[in-house]
Parts: structure tokens; sequence; C-alpha cells
């Protein structure tokens, strides 16, 4: 795990690689891609990485794929919608489901871009998005603060891309202690929503 | 929208964000969030999580071969990815339209039983079957437990069982051992998306005679 910067320094960060993502939408601003692609590229290897360690053709190959999306769907990213860095994370994720199931030995004819880019978000009203940059802080105080158990099976479901089943079978645990684990460190990132 | 009360649960959803779901589940996870406002927005708080996790990882810097790889191409750089569909029939989720382009009733539907009629859509890798189902008014499907898990997501109409009434956009996961009858309610038929991950079991008589037919129609 990285050392944590400050909130500040982070903050100033993301407002930089956003307008750098203005750039890239409205100019075709190349240097601005570059930038983005300085900051990104080793964040998507290192997901890629977390999956299948060592696999770096794989992880170069995760790179091209969501940084193409970038730069083509530059337009799409809405500043007011989403954060950046979560845009840039469903990217990622897309991209790998979408590796996955090319690869995968039996072929399926579900789309992952009917199930995950189909999604309309709905924009956020002014209330929250005051609360928006807050909630990031807090689920970043949050994970620092869960206990080893907690963080570790969120990390094996969302960065090493497991199943419930897998997790239990890896990290030999009952498969309901694998739910309730991830419910338990989800309920302290104080993210769910009543329903 | 009507305020829908059978949703999946945070670690189902969760894993949804995390893209570690087979593509059939994350079907029916999909054919929920376009009908639920409060999971959309769980979804939204999820998907944060993953990119803070994403954010702690010890970056892995590219090599600088692959950005000047990257700058040189972007001119040349074609969308080729499938856009999206918006368009189509409204009443259809969007994540269905490839499966069903104009109307659940002009689907091939197969009989099998009085009361229910049974359209495959396709299979996923891990074999799932992923199909819609149609009860009739009234009528009641055999009572029958699970050798897998099964998710359904209500697309029009209304079912009960001995657990609760569902509606139009209600997520129901029944795992293997959960016995049930689902009953279509009276005033019209009811339309479910299905995902089964192994054969369903047939309890009761009549049911018992069924089942080696419905494995080999399952393989």
């Amino acid at each position: 795990m990285r050392t944590m910067e400050s909130k500040e320094a982070s903050n100033n960060r993301l407002a930089t690689l956003s307008a750098c993502m203005s750039k890239v939408a409205e100019q075709r601003d190349k240097s601005a891609f570059a930038e983005l692609f300085d900051h990104y590229a080793p964040q998507i290897r290192a997901y890629s990485l977390a999956r299948e360690p060592g696999a770096d053709l794989v992880a170069d190959e995760l790179v091209q794929e969501v940084m193409s999306r970038v730069w083509l769907k530059a337009d799409k990213f809405n500043p007011r919608l989403a954060n950046l860095n979560t845009w840039i994370f469903t990217l990622a994720r897309n991209c790998r489901v979408d590796y996955l199931r090319r690869n995968s030995r039996y072929v399926t004819e579900i789309d992952p871009t009917d199930i995950f880019d189909n999604i309309e978000y709905e924009g956020p009203s002014p209330f929250q998005m005051a609360h928006q940059s807050r909630a990031e802080e807090r689920i970043r105080a949050g994970l620092k603060a869960l206990p080893r158990e907690q963080s570790e099976i969120l990390t094996t479901v969302y960065l090493e891309g497991k199943s419930h089943q897998q997790a239990s079978e890896e990290l030999q645990l009952p498969l309901g202690t694998v739910k309730s684990r991830v419910r338990l460190a989800l309920k302290k990132l104080q993210v769910l929503v009543t329903r | 929208m009507d305020k829908i009360s059978n949703h999946p649960t945070e670690e189902l959803l969760a894993a949804y964000s995390a893209g570690s779901l087979p593509l059939s589940q994350a079907l029916c996870i999909a054919t929920h969030l376009e009908q639920c406002r409060d999971c959309m927005h769980e979804l939204q708080q999820l998907d944060r999580v993953g990119s803070e996790l994403m954010q702690q990882l010890e970056p892995a810097p590219a090599p600088e071969r692959l950005k000047q790889e990257m700058l040189d191409r972007l001119d040349s750089l074609e969308d080729d990815s499938r856009e999206a569909v918006f368009g189509g029939d409204p009443s259809i989720p969007r994540c269905l339209r490839k499966f069903v382009s104009t109307d659940y009733r002009n689907m091939r539907w197969r009989r099998v039983s009085p009361g229910i009629q049974t359209v495959e859509l396709c299979r996923d890798s891990n074999g799932a079957r992923v199909e819609l189902l149609k009860i009739k008014p009234g009528s009641a499907a055999v009572t029958h437990t699970h050798s897998g898990d099964e998710y359904t997501v209500i697309l029009e109409g209304s079912f009960s069982d001995e657990h609760g009434l569902y509606r139009k956009g209600d997520f129901v996961v029944k795992h293997p051992r959960d016995r049930h009858t689902p009953v279509a309610t009276l005033d019209r038929e009811c339309i479910c998306l299905a995902v089964t991950e192994g054969p369903i079991q047939l309890t009761g008589f009549f049911g018992r005679l069924l089942n080696p037919l419905l494995r080999r129609n399952y393989a």
C-alpha cells in the first residue's frame, strides 16, 4: 500500500487531472493526454498485476485499452456527474471484464457493454455534489482504519477480481464468512444506502 | 419508478461493481439497476470504493515506449466499440434489448407445463442458462428446489411464493435447497428474467418423474 498523501495534495491533483481531461475532450490536446497517461497508466498496470501477477503484457494491453477509451470517449466524461478517478476505475473494470470474456474458453453472447455501459448515472443534486468530495475522503480514511481481514477481503474481490466462491477457497473461509466480511467492511465505510 | 422492495444484497452489488460476477448474474443486476434508483445510488458508492482501492495500490510504472506508442497512435484510433443501446422499446430494459428486440410476445416461447412457457436467451461461459419465463395468470410453477443458485428479476406482472410477493423490478435469489412454488398473481401473466446455474429439481411425485427430462434438457 502506498503512503497517504495529504487530502489537499490529492484534491489539487485531481483538479489538475480533471482540467487535462477537459483539454483532451475539447481541444484534443495530446500533451494533456500524456499527463493523464503518466498518472493513470501505472495505476491501471498495478490493477491488472493485482489479478495476474507477473503478466506484464496483459497489463500493458489493459493500459492501451483503457487509455484508448479515455481518448475516444473523453466527451462522455462529465465532471459534474462523476469523479475522474472513479470514471477511470469503471473503465479499467469494464475493459478487464471484456478482456476476460474474449479470452474465456466458452464464449458467451452476453456483452459487457450492455451490462456496464448502459447504465445511466443520474446527476447528483447540488447537495450531493457538496458531499461528493467528502464521500471520497471518508472512504479513503475508512479503508485505512479497516481491520486487516476486512481490507483483505475487499482487495481480493475488487483488485484480484475473485468471486466470493474463489475468495472463500483462497482464504480458506466459509462462503458465508466471506460475504459477511464484505458486508461489514462496507458498513464501516458508510457506503450503504437505505434501500 | 415504483418503490422496489427486493434488492440484491450489498455484497452481490459489490461483486458487480468489482466486475467479479459471472456475466449472467451481472445481467440480472443490470436489469434491476435500470429500475432501481436506490441500488444505482449504492452502486455509485461502491464504484468509489473500487476507485480508492485502485489508487492505494503501489503504482507499477509503464515502460516509456508504451506511452510513445500510444501517443503515435492517437490520430488513427477508431472507436470500434459497440455503442450501448438507448433506442428501442422503453418497456424492455436496455441491457436485454440485444435479446428482445421488439416485444416479449414475439419470442419463440416453448411450453414446459400448462401454465409456464420459456425461451432461452443464451448461455453464460460458466454454463448458466439465461432465459425468460412466462407464467399464466394464477398459474403455479411446480414446486422445485435448485441444484445451483437461481436469479430472477421480474419484468412484467408479479408472482408470489411461500416467502412473499414479488413485483416488477424485484430481484430474487434462490439458493440450493430453497424449495418454493411460485404462483403468478391473477390479474396478468408474469414475465421474468431467470438465470439458473444448475438444473432445477422438481419435488413431489410428478415432479420427480419429470426430473430426468429436465436434466437432459439442461445438458
